[in-house]
């Protein structure tokens, strides 16, 4: 699975089993304008670092935060390459 | 590979080890985390029954090392069931006079360091939905004792720490409890004399000093299936001495 796959498989089984109602997950989307809270982000983080051991929010800074769902695929892509290279 | 694996920090010595070897006792997988491996703590892993009890060298004052202890552990031990945040420094001296090197030790390595390892050992325990935590807090943390305003801080930033995430790991199943020792014979207090020790015990409503296996039975009590409905609270060992 890709990446961008895994995260939007992730996103969809946490909001599911949080009970969360999410519109549909396209690149746009403002997560923070969704029911996707802080917990839900929390448990994406953790799951995503069990499953490909990568972590691009340790070392991010506040203002680097991403604010799309694109930004946060991206974010997880450069993340990855950086982690392979 | 047998049992759940639960990391303690500063398992090599004194509560650490007597925690990490009451842990294997109970059928865990215990990976204990210092700088040296002591030989206490290898005569104690040839004799453990039940579980096993493993060592990994770190010095958990670099912080920017404990994200990858962490996926070492999984890596090389399996996923982590537990954390006991038990590794610190007690380093003793008046505020007026103690160096300000000296006091940023002491925060980095009781108080900074056990965030940190937290953060990185408690996203595997969300991931799987369950887990424990366990730091280790000091009876200080609420009394005062001469000389101990900085150590007392760092233990009672543990407790405020463990109240307030049990809040936000709850949500996950995962457990996060504070055990606050009396005074306990180890390296750390090696340095009282036969008179203090003799006042602290007579100070203690059972008239005893505790030791680091009484400590060790609390935290794995909190650590075990039947502390499943306990969260957030700090478990006192200290033989009566705040009574
Ligand atoms: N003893 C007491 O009376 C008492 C009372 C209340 C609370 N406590 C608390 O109980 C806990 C354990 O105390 P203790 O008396 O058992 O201490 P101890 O005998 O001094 O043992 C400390 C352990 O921490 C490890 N450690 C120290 N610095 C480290 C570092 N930079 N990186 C990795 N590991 C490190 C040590 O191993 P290395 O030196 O090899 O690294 C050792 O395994 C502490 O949190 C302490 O605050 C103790």
């Amino acid at each position: 699975m890709s990446l961008r796959a895994t995260l939007i498989d992730e996103i969809e089984t946490i909001t599911r089993d949080q009970g969360k109602a999410m519109p549909p997950l396209t690149d746009e989307l403002v997560l923070i304008d969704t029911e996707f809270d802080s917990l839900c982000f929390a448990l994406l983080v953790a799951r995503m670092e069990d499953r490909f051991g990568i972590d691009p929010f340790s070392t991010l800074e506040i203002a680097d935060l991403p604010v799309t769902l694109g930004d946060l695929i991206a974010l997880y892509d450069r993340s990855s390459l950086a982690g392979a290279a | 590979m047998s049992g759940r694996v639960v990391l303690v920090t500063g398992g090599t010595r004194g509560i650490g080890l007597a925690t990490a070897v009451a842990l294997a006792g109970d059928g865990f997988h215990v990976v204990a985390v210092a700088r040296r491996r002591s030989e206490a703590f290898a005569a104690a892993s040839a004799g453990v029954s039940g579980g096993s009890l493993h060592f990994i060298p770190c010095d958990l004052g670099e912080l920017d090392r404990l994200q990858q202890l962490v996926q070492t552990i999984r890596r090389e031990h399996g996923p982590l069931y537990g954390l006991v945040a038990n590794a610190a420094i007690g380093t003793p001296g008046l505020l007026a006079t103690m160096p300000d090197a000296e006091i940023g030790r002491l925060v980095h390595l009781n108080t900074l360091s056990p965030m940190l390892l937290t953060k990185y050992a408690m996203r595997g325990m969300m991931a799987a939905g369950a887990g424990r935590i366990v730091t280790i807090a000091s009876i200080i943390a609420f009394t005062g004792y001469n000389a101990l305003s900085v150590y007392a801080a760092t233990k009672a930033s543990m407790i405020g720490f463990t109240r307030s995430l049990a809040r936000e790991a709850g949500r996950l199943g995962v457990t996060v409890n504070a055990v606050a020792p009396g005074f306990v014979e180890t390296e750390m207090t090696e340095s009282m004399d036969e008179a203090q020790r003799e006042r602290v015990a007579a100070r203690s409503a059972l008239r005893r000093l505790v030791a680091p296996e009484d400590v060790a039975s609390a935290v794995a009590y909190l650590v075990s299936d039947k502390a499943r409905n306990i969260t957030g609270t700090v478990m006192t060992v200290d033989a009566g001495s705040t009574a």
